[in-house]
């Protein structure tokens, strides 16, 4: 027995808070208290009904800590997505709509919280979910140098412009200097402090790799009809998808040759787009996990919006920006220009932008693919949509 | 096995660190069906196989990839910045290994090929066994 998720369940509230690294005014626990509670507001549910709480990457906020601060009756469901990366942030969604469609709860949030005094750094807790001495031998301690490897085998192998890099991140930015909740509000991008910002891994300059702020983001989800009943218009999950296949993953750089350079989504692709009878020509809009600019594109490349040929055609400037372009991607600036919570921003955006209530809409888009971290050995995707 | 992680849990490559550390390269290959595995492994996926042998290897290969690291990482104090990581692949064996390229770095590029030595890193107050590249 089967049944296909597609449009059954809907986010219903989005609540989020970012704070500069180090200058959250709550500890770690407040923030998300927060950002459930504004989740809830925004769909006006009473936080005490939340039945549900699902996460990914590690987070360490147990549920049941909050049930006092929150009111919460009784917690029916509570997971979390393996994976120390931001690999699991979709498919948070996936494992929260199947308790719902199964009936073992009825209102899920699905949140990610980080504050540096209580999480210490991300790229710091990333990697200690994945160093071993053979690692730690050759000097690779950071998420960028093993992305920076990968990446490398893209640009240098597969022939993909390193140039492109910078028409992604160009987009992030114009779209967060519109966007007063984003790091880089106000600010122009600058072709001349891109390309002079101080080399991190190569091929990633500073400007190619997120930096991490202090936040929480937290999103309702409940089935569709429940959805219908509350005070703004449900955005359905129309499809997602979670995983990894042979020959990619934890495998000390031997995935299979061809998969090395990918950001690994070739193994969820066809699941993705099949469950929500769609084709990567029916998305209108693109939230993209960018945890490195090159990760960004390789998501691209394996979502099906292009290949290692056409690539530089479709990773334009002009063609990521709303509301002209063809493929608008990361319309509130994304991870590297709205800032970085362990890409919750990515998952609120998506949300957001189906509304109407982006800081850069997309008139008339009906359809948005969250594409979840790059090149994390699990990772997952999910497409949302609008009536 | 008696080496002693510095980071954390072994898993199946225990021999693959005691001969590193007495100065040979060895990796699994197993009995049942001759499939090299690394990351080594205790049951072989391919075949249901339990037992592999562990063969010695000459240390050399061709780049696959590199990334050459700028930003002082904290754990990567051993290494003067910039250094350069690269991952090779074997020439006899179907295995990549990562070490950090030492000497002329002129000509680094995929496909390059490279000759390994086998070195210590220090990590804290821990020396792990480490593979050291040279463009050949």
């Amino acid at each position: 027995m089967s049944i296909n998720l597609s449009g059954l369940t809907a986010a219903a509230g989005v609540g989020y808070r970012q704070y500069k690294r180090g200058t959250a005014p709550l500890p770690e626990r407040g923030v998300l208290v927060r950002a459930i509670v504004e989740a809830c507001e925004d769909a006006g549910f009473d936080p005490a009904d939340v039945d549900g709480f699902v996460s990914y990457g590690d987070d360490k906020n147990e549920p049941v800590r909050l049930m006092p601060d929150l009111g919460t009756k009784a917690i029916n469901w509570s997971a979390q997505v393996w994976g120390g990366g931001g690999g699991g942030i979709a498919g948070a969604f996936g494992i929260a709509a199947s308790a719902i469609l199964t009936g073992q709860a009825r209102a899920v949030v699905v949140f990610r919280a980080l504050v540096q005094g209580n999480s210490g750094r991300l790229s710091a807790a990333v990697m200690a979910h994945h160093l071993n001495d053979h690692m730690v031998a050759s000097g690779i301690l950071a998420p960028a140098q093993v992305c920076a490897m990968r990446a490398q085998r893209m640009f240098e192998y597969h022939g993909v412009p390193y140039e492109l890099c910078e028409e992604l991140v160009r987009a992030s930015y114009y779209h967060g200097s519109r966007n007063p909740e984003a790091v880089a509000y106000g600010k122009a991008f600058d072709h001349d402090e891109y390309r002079a910002s101080r080399i991190i891994a190569e091929p990633f300059h500073l400007f190619d790799c997120s930096r991490e702020n202090d936040g929480a983001g937290a999103i309702l989800l409940v089935s569709t009809e429940m959805a219908r009943d509350l005070k703004k218009k449900p955005v359905k999950l129309l499809s997602v998808a979670q995983g990894t296949e042979a020959g990619y993953g934890d495998l000390l750089e031997n995935d299979a040759t061809e998969l090395y350079p990918t950001a690994g989504f070739r193994a969820i692709r066809d699941r993705l787009y099949g469950t929500a009878g769609l084709t990567p020509a029916d998305i209108d809009v693109v939230q993209l996990y960018e945890n490195f600019s090159a990760q960004g594109i390789a998501s691209l490349i394996d979502h099906g919006f292009c290949t290692y040929e056409n690539v530089a055609e479709v990773v334009r400037y002009e063609n990521l920006i709303a509301p002209s372009g063809k493929l608008p991607v990361n319309t509130s600036g994304g991870n590297l220009a709205h800032g970085f919570v362990h890409g919750f921003v990515t998952a609120v955006e998506a949300v957001r932008c189906l509304r109407g209530e982006s800081p850069n809409p997309v008139p008339g888009a009906r359809t948005c693919l969250l594409a979840g971290g790059p090149g994390a050995p699990t990772i997952s995707s999910a497409i949302f949509g609008v009536d | 096995m008696s080496y002693q992680s510095a980071t954390g849990p072994i898993g199946a490559e225990g021999r693959y660190w005691d001969a590193l550390q007495e100065g040979r390269l060895e990796l699994p290959r197993c009995t049942g069906c001759g499939q090299w595995h690394w990351p080594a492994v205790w049951r072989c996926g391919a075949c249901g196989g339990w037992d592999h042998e562990w063969v010695e290897q000459p240390i050399e290969g061709e780049v696959f990839t590199y990334t050459r690291t700028h930003h002082p990482f904290g754990g990567t104090e051993a290494f003067a910045k910039p250094f350069s990581t690269l991952v090779v692949t074997l020439k006899a064996v179907p295995i990549r290994l990562v070490g950090v390229l030492e000497g002329d770095e002129t000509g680094l590029k995929i496909g390059a090929p490279v000759t390994g030595a086998i070195a210590r890193t220090a990590f804290g107050d821990a020396q792990i066994p480490a593979l050291r590249w040279s463009l050949a």
